[in-house]
């Protein structure tokens, strides 16, 4: 009998690192087919320590030659880029920190001074979850130009997939 | 011997039951991931200033057909139709608040507004961004210097105009009301005065007789600018 629990609680053992391993290796898969917006979002599934409070980093690109307003652009008219979570039972999240952005001018208006985002850049979110696996689903808000042109704002949808134990 | 038998069944089921767990979170996490992946999104980027030709790029262009007639009301409150200009070369031109590239062209537009009111030049800007709401947008356009008609968008003339996924977005319409030049982006204020002269010199003469008459356009200012204003019949 002794026996029995032993080798069923080894199968339990291998079955979740069966579940964890291929995962975490999913975040390599897929290539976007279509090219649909300005923003990339790296989706890769996180772990962190269940019950304490930790970090979740959700990690985005912006496509080369186009830069987006950061969180605090130095206008009123511009719009943020901004990040919203969907609240889920079992997780508490606190309020969301965005990197600052860096100052950028466009050529033909060197004098107004823009505050943005280019290349990576990652949002992080505080949060105190339960043991177990968690999905948050939100949306990045965003508006992007480039040298001569802009883009009406755009929502790209993002989920974070994680693990809490 | 049948203890042993009954310990070896609930192992097998044991183990049956797990491994089914451990594929089951294998795969709802596959899907988890593989949505998460659909969401990567990546753009080509306009070209800035570029005259759009027929046929290029995805969406539906402009050039050569009629310009989509359309009733905005102004910043002060009056309806302006598109019809109201008929006859007279007409620059209809997409900004948002929001957008750099747009407020660098708008005090180019009105000096060449000025510049070519003797060939009856009118521009019409068409704020993007009604939800910023009329403070916004008359803040930036009194900044920029304009006074031609400021246009609130209705939702249905950008689709009436092929959607717009890129500001400024601008169509020059001749006096028969067909699109001579869509240009998207910033583009230089050479380029922009080579495309109204092309607009002015298209279509020739108007196809019916038209009576010309003092006419009050709405302005941003709100006042009423008086201008030459041609009257035809039919609709743009």
């Amino acid at each position: 009998m002794r026996l029995a629990g032993g080798f069923l609680a080894g199968v339990a053992l291998s079955s979740t690192f069966l579940g964890s391993g291929i995962g975490s290796a999913q975040q390599l898969d897929g290539v976007p087919a279509k090219p649909k917006g300005y923003v990339i979002y790296a989706a890769e599934p996180q772990v962190i320590k269940a019950g304490r409070p930790s970090v979740l980093e959700l990690r985005f690109q912006v496509r080369e030659g186009f830069h987006v307003n950061s969180h605090t652009p130095k206008s009123e008219l511009l719009i943020p880029t901004a990040l919203k979570l969907q609240p889920v039972d079992g997780i508490k999240a606190a309020e969301i920190a965005y990197p600052a952005g860096t100052p950028y001018s466009f050529s033909f208006e060197p004098n107004e001074k823009l505050d943005v985002y280019t290349g990576n850049f990652i949002v992080k979110v505080p949060v105190v979850a339960v043991a177990g696996e968690h999905t948050l689903d939100g949306s990045l808000r965003y508006q992007a130009c480039d040298n001569a042109a802009c883009y009406p704002p755009k929502t790209l949808p993002v989920q974070v997939v994680f693990t809490a134990k | 011997m049948k203890r042993m038998a009954l310990v070896i069944v609930l192992m097998v089921v044991g183990i049956s039951l797990m491994l089914w767990a451990g594929w089951h979170n294998l795969r709802e996490r596959k899907l988890a991931m593989q949505r998460a992946q659909e969401n990567k999104m990546v753009l080509v980027p306009e070209q800035g200033g570029a005259t759009v030709s027929p046929g290029e790029g995805d969406g539906p262009k402009m050039t050569g057909k009629a310009a989509p007639g359309f009733t905005l009301v102004s910043l002060d409150g009056k309806k302006v139709s598109l019809s109201d200009y008929k006859g007279r070369p007409v620059l209809v031109n997409f900004w948002a608040t929001w957008c750099g590239p747009c407020k660098v062209e708008m005090p180019w537009f009105e000096e060449l507004r000025k510049q070519y009111a003797g060939q009856g030049l009118e521009i019409l800007g068409l704020a993007d961004d009604v939800d910023a709401g009329k403070e916004a947008i008359t803040k930036v356009a009194t900044r920029a210097g304009v006074t031609y008609p400021i246009l609130l968008t209705d939702g249905k003339v950008q689709t009436a105009y092929g959607g717009l996924d890129v500001l400024p977005m601008s169509f020059y319409v001749d006096k028969n009301g067909v699109v001579v030049v869509q240009t998207a982006g910033l583009g230089t204020k050479d380029d922009i005065e080579a495309n109204i002269k092309k607009t002015i010199a298209s279509g020739g003469a108007p196809s019916e007789p038209k009576k010309m008459q003092m006419s009050s356009v709405p302005s941003l200012s709100g006042e009423g600018k008086t201008a030459m204003k041609t009257v035809g019949t039919g609709a743009l």
